[in-house]
């Protein structure tokens, strides 16, 4: 496409300026300067929590930056609300799409449009005819498939004449020849001279259909350029952390439990649910098995459906030998396995309660004959606050007023306070300081030593290389590969959580 | 089985329909007295109240909120209009002042509910409180009685020798929004927030606007519906109004306004409305006590609410697992050449 060299000539459709933009204490994006011209199609990759939606979702009117400006073809512009935005011709099409369900396509494209419904119907005819699309309007937006959903939200936003459309993740929930099709929309439109940020986690994507690259981390931009200077290792280089080198890979012990007889604790086999499939594993008693992959592959399906929560359509899970498939969640926790969700806020705490009701609240059939035994309350309470550092005033402090990472020790303590022999802890340290991470890692290392068996869920890959005695990446429903020992390295995990590993030849 | 419950899902209206021609079929064949043609009649002409009450309430239940105060706001307007035409207003003036205080009160449910962010259910059931209150200050706990003729016989009316008409002017209003919300750019905006809040406030809708709109118009047709009240009945006590909120409430649902949100219509509202002001009326036909008339209503309501929640639970629990199921599709369709690709 030689429509690329245009950097003095043509003025940017959209300039993004050092816009920065923080929550609470929390630095999200830091001075981002980004030019994108007519008809780039723009690669944004990032891990998760790099900017990426946040910068989109600035574009989009929906939070406002702290600092920073804005230009449309040269012009500064203030995108105060969505429909600023939507008036200056940006259309974000959401990763899950945003359609009414309960209207008809048709309807779901006009709505907030102030022309005539016949002059409107005929524009949207002519659109689609000019498209080549074969979408009837008429039809109920629930009866859509994921990919027929994709098309109406493209379609809202050509409509509105959009020139910039934000594509979030587009491909995430499309079969391959729904992928197919999009990826000739998106050419087609590129074309047509539209903008197109195009956020994805697979990188093989990214040389299928851009035609710039740029690269978030922590809310800075480490790389960018046309995509024929890139290749896959510089994307995977430019996602690692900042002071990261390559060869770090710390001592550990050789333990190479699966070698010494030890019967696994946790037993997966040939499991399938909805979300992912086909998942064997085993994780041994004193073992931490890492498990890594991007937001969306199946992880968290995954384990909500080990611990009883979800349907599973086959395969089996054992525990200690003992076969746990399709039990209740109760009945899996007296077995001795037990699980830290993923958002302690919508799963994990009792907010309102203080820091010993929550401790003790798994275990209170244990603890009472009839009345709830104090003493033996306030000693359990005690030894997990001691223990895990927990910094609270009292037993009697209420959680919700507890900093991020002491809300999470309290989450770990009431789950181990059940003295489970397997843990699944899923993002264990997400959102917390760097103290309290240490904290926690501490207390996982402990139970590691106590011979528990954990499995833990990460999508922080340094964290899984600094704990992990063996990890298992998924990608997209499916393990893809095994790593152990000197093979855990940063680079490889990311790698095969982009599904784009490949084996070194060994020499 | 599946199949049908989408047919029922999408075709409401004229569920409520057949279920009002079974109902009143049912009864006339235990009792044909019930389907006398002044009977029938008389069930039309005495729903014009829920009618009204069920198409202002129907506006905020389509954008996922709830109004619980519309009971009290017909008690407090029908108080103002009878007392002050009563002293001598035109009848102009007082169904002017009593819109307006209709208005007055969905606006500041509105407000509590968009902009302090208090749950609907609380931020009306005080008002509620407030405005039923307010009742007994107003009339000192007294009946509004001894209103002019003139103004009583607006409700005997009739047209063509049957037509009455508050039943007219009623469903002239009940169409006149229907095509609105059908035919206008805005008409779908109600729904759309209700059905999809995120999405509405992507696609540039004033989300906050629009509730307190419904809120506002749902407290106008609370008002109308009690100047109606006070021609109708001829005279207006503390307690007018009292328990309203709950039939009209199911009404709508009845009528197969979806209460969380989205899905729904007037017509569909306004069935549901005559079948619920004629429940005490099967009852006496059926010679049961009409004392059943609010456990049935609770009892319709609470049923139908169940089975539109299981309902929905089940379409979206089964688009959850289509879309899991579609990436689990796309893994197999290129494990060949990418994954297996990997391996060599």
């Amino acid at each position: 496409m030689g429509s690329n060299k245009k950097d003095e000539v043509k003025i940017p459709a959209i300039s993004i300026k050092r816009i920065s933009k923080s929550f609470a204490s929390n630095v999200v994006l830091r001075e981002i300067n980004l030019h994108v011209f007519e008809g780039d199609v723009v690669a944004l990759i990032g891990g998760n929590g790099a900017g990426k939606s946040t910068l989109m979702k600035i574009l989009m009117g929906i939070y406002q930056p702290d600092a920073g400006e804005i230009f449309m073809s040269g012009k500064r512009v203030s995108l105060s609300s969505p429909s600023a935005a939507l008036a200056q011709g940006i259309y974000l099409v959401p990763q899950e799409p945003m359609l009414f369900p309960n209207m008809t396509v048709e309807e779901n494209i006009v709505l907030g449009f102030k022309e005539k419904r016949s002059q409107l119907h005929e524009r949207l005819k002519a659109l689609i005819e000019n498209l080549g699309w074969d979408l009837k309007l008429d039809r109920k937006a629930e009866s859509l498939s994921i990919a027929e959903q994709q098309l109406v939200e493209i379609l809202r936003g050509l409509l509105r004449n959009s020139r910039i459309l934000i594509l979030d993740e587009p491909t995430s929930a499309l079969t391959f020849h729904e992928i197919e099709s999009l990826f000739r929309i998106v050419t087609d439109l590129h074309k047509n001279g539209i903008s197109i940020f195009y956020i994805t986690h697979r990188l093989t994507e990214v040389f299928d259909i851009a035609t710039r690259v740029v690269i978030l981390r922590d809310g800075q931009i480490t790389m960018e350029g046309a995509v024929e200077e890139f290749n896959q290792e510089m994307l995977i280089q430019g996602l690692l952390p900042a002071n990261y080198e390559s060869a770090v890979k710390k001592e550990r012990e050789c333990t190479d439990v699966e070698c010494s007889g030890v019967k696994p604790l946790l037993d997966i086999k040939n499991f399938s649910g909805y979300g992912f499939s086909d998942i064997n594993l085993e994780v041994y008693p004193g073992e931490i098995l890492g498990m890594a992959g991007v937001v969306g592959s199946g992880r968290t399906e995954f384990a909500v459906t080990v611990f009883g929560k979800d349907i599973v359509k086959s395969g089996k899970v054992f525990l200690g030998g003992e076969d746990i498939t399709g039990k209740k969640c109760s009945c899996i926790i007296e077995k001795g396995l037990n699980y830290v969700p993923e958002d302690r806020h919508l799963n994990g705490i009792y907010s309102i309660s203080d820091v010993e009701a929550n401790i003790t609240s798994g275990v209170l059939g244990n603890l009472n004959k009839f009345f709830v035994d104090r003493k033996k309350v306030n000693e359990l309470t005690d030894q997990y606050i001691n223990n895990f550092r927990i910094k609270v005033t009292g037993r009697d402090q209420a959680i919700g007023s507890l900093s991020g990472g002491n809300q999470q020790k309290v989450v770990l303590g009431k789950t181990l306070a059940a003295n489970p022999k397997v843990v699944i802890l899923d993002e264990p340290t997400r959102g917390i300081d760097a103290g309290a991470r240490g904290d926690v890692y501490r207390i996982i290392n402990e139970l590691r030593a106590q011979g528990v068996a954990i499995l833990l869920i990460s999508s922080d890959i340094e964290e899984v290389v600094e704990l992990s005695d063996r990890v298992v990446t998924m990608y997209q429903g499916r393990i893809n590969h095994t790593f152990k020992g000197e093979s855990i390295t940063v680079d490889n995990l990311m790698a095969a959580s982009f599904g784009v590993y490949k084996k070194e030849v060994t020499a | 089985m599946n199949k049908l419950i989408e047919r029922i899902t999408q075709t409401r209206e004229v569920f409520t329909v057949v279920f009002m021609f079974v109902l009143f079929l049912g009864t006339g064949i235990v009792n044909p007295g019930f389907l006398a043609p002044d009977n029938i009649l008389l069930c039309l002409n005495g729903s014009v109240i829920y009618i009204l009450l069920a198409i202002g309430i129907s506006f905020v239940i389509t954008t996922g909120d709830i109004d619980v105060s519309i009971g009290a706001t017909l008690g407090l307007t029908a108080a103002v209009c009878a007392t002050m035409i009563r002293d001598g207003s035109s009848l102009l003036a007082a169904s002017a002042t009593a819109l307006l205080i209709g208005a007055i009160i969905g606006l500041i449910n509105g407000l509590g509910v968009t902009k302090l962010r208090i749950p609907a259910i609380i931020m009306t059931l005080g008002v509620n409180g407030v405005v039923r209150g307010s009742i007994y200050v107003y009339t000192e706990g007294k009946w509004v009685e001894n209103l002019p003729a003139a103004f009583k016989r607006y409700g005997q009316i009739t047209l063509a020798g049957f037509v009455n008409l508050f039943l007219l002017v009623t469903v002239l209003i009940v169409i006149g929004v229907y095509l609105y919300i059908k035919k206008a750019n805005k008409g779908k905006y109600l729904a759309a927030i209700g059905d999809n809040m995120c999405g509405a406030t992507l696609i540039g809708i004033p989300v906050d606007r629009t509730r307190i709109l419904a809120f506002i118009l749902c407290g106008i047709f609370a008002a109308f519906a009690g100047i109606i009240f006070a021609s109708k009945i001829g005279f207006v006590t503390p307690t007018a109004g009292n328990g309203y909120e709950m039939k009209a409430i199911a009404a709508c649902v009845l009528g197969g306004v979806s209460l969380t949100g989205g899905v729904g219509s007037v017509i569909g509202a306004m069935f549901g409305a005559i079948i619920m002001s004629s429940i005490s009326r099967i009852l006496v036909f059926l010679q049961f006590s009409s004392n059943w008339d609010n456990t049935i209503t609770g009892i319709l309501l609470i049923i139908i609410v169940v089975a539109d929640a299981l309902i929905q639970k089940h379409l979206k629990e089964k688009a959850r697992r289509e879309r899991l199921a579609a990436r689990d599709l796309f893994v197999a369709e290129k494990t060949c050449e990418e994954v297996g690709g990997v391996f060599q």
